[in-house]
């Protein structure tokens, strides 16, 4: 197990999102479907598919996540969000079914993440959201577990394909358990090797820099 | 942790060993380590058994429970029972790793006892996930496991700490307006 000279912020919990964390930038950037509640005149550039000047009134668009959570307001005057297809009734009834089958990672690679965020925009459904979220993440635990701690030494692409970010992150923490226990067993935990630090440097050695 | 730590936690055990130096009593910060005479056993920590073995000073005693039909009868025990049994030994897994390593020619049919703390090490895993993931599925709050050894703890502590934060993001969600906007330092 190496040590970690750098420890990355983690995201945040719940419907909060940490503001330096790198998985929380990333997960902002995805789009969800809006309906536009009032006009916003000039910004017509924003919408690809009509070439007006302004965004009128009842238009349906796409907004990355932070700039529709920046701009919805209770009292909705500005925009309402629809709940992307993943998180609606349909999907919800595949995922309460069977967690293990499904391919999170093609549902966009931030199914709870986003989840969660989505979570702010006070639909009705917020409830059966959460729940769904919270009951997939049971559902599909003990594959994750089961994968990553007798998965060593091998290619695991395949076993990694269906995770979304989340559960990669578990994934890692598993295999990094798992990696660090073997490695003891075999002895290598006392030999010296050099740090990945300096690896990655490739500081000039001594005897490079003598003529 | 690294299972290193662990290992060397598990160097504090005291082992039997039968020196073939004389020495007297050493007085050292941790204990007393009491006079050394040819061919008469004494209690060591294992540290320094290991270190008088390489330096051929000593022969090591196997401890009691490193007996191969007793760990058999553990072993089978282990494998009848769906809760943890008493293990072997606190560190049984480090000591075998160690003592078998450095000491096996003083320890008869060393292979075998490796065959067999290795399937009483692999059914406690075993039970170990089954009952974590009971733990998650049924999302309680506090669960109680007894007889488990530290190196056990270890390889599963990191993630079972990470699955358990994820399961409480996830479930505050549940709970909506109990979180407000808060600003974090770094």
């Amino acid at each position: 197990m190496d040590t970690q000279s750098y420890l990355s912020v983690q995201p945040g919990v719940g419907m909060e999102e940490n503001f330096l964390s790198l998985d929380d930038i990333l997960l902002s950037h995805e789009k969800l479907p809006i309906r536009t509640e009032c006009t916003f005149p000039r910004l017509g550039f924003l919408e690809k598919s009509s070439d007006s000047q302004d965004i009128t009134e009842g238009t349906k668009m796409e907004l990355p996540v932070w700039l529709s959570k920046g701009l919805y307001e209770k009292k909705r005057r500005v925009l309402s969000v629809e709940t992307p297809k993943v998180y609606r009734e349909g999907w919800r009834t595949v995922f309460n079914a069977d967690p293990n089958v499904v391919n999170l990672h093609k549902m966009g690679p931030y199914y709870y993440g986003l989840g969660s965020q989505m979570l702010h925009f006070d639909s009705p459904e917020n409830p059966e959201i959460a729940q769904t979220l919270l009951q997939t993440f049971i559902g599909r635990f003990r594959r994750i577990m089961d994968s990553s701690q007798n998965a060593y030494n091998e290619d695991t692409s395949v076993l990694v394909e269906h995770l979304d970010c989340l559960e990669k992150t578990l994934f890692r923490s598993g295999q990094s358990g798992l990696n660090g226990f073997q490695s003891w067993e075999k002895g290598q935990a006392s030999q010296l090797t050099a740090s990945s630090l300096v690896l990655n440097y490739r500081k000039r050695k001594m005897t490079d820099a003598q003529p | 942790m690294d299972p290193s730590e662990v290992e060397f936690l598990a160097e504090k055990e005291t082992v039997k060993i039968i020196p073939n130096f004389s020495l007297d009593k050493i007085y050292l910060i941790g204990g007393d380590l009491g006079p050394f005479n040819p061919g008469l056993p004494v209690e060591v920590p294992v540290w320094l058994a290991l270190n008088l073995k390489q330096r051929q000073k000593c022969r090591i005693v196997p401890p009691e429970w490193m007996d191969v039909e007793k760990l058999e009868e553990m072993r089978d025990l282990e494998r009848r029972e769906d809760t943890f049994t008493p293990a072997p030994c606190p560190y049984y897994m480090e000591l075998t790793k160690l003592l078998l390593n450095y000491a096996s020619d003083n320890i008869p049919k060393a292979d075998e006892i490796r065959t067999l703390v290795k399937d009483i090490w692999d059914t406690r895993i075993a039970k170990l996930r089954l009952s974590a993931d009971s733990f998650i599925s049924q999302m309680e709050a506090h669960a109680k496991l007894d007889n488990l050894t530290l190196m056990e703890i270890n390889t599963i502590r990191s993630f079972l700490l990470d699955s358990l934060n994820c399961m409480f993001k996830l479930r505050s969600n549940l709970q909506p307006g109990s979180s407000k906007a808060q600003f974090t330092d770094y």
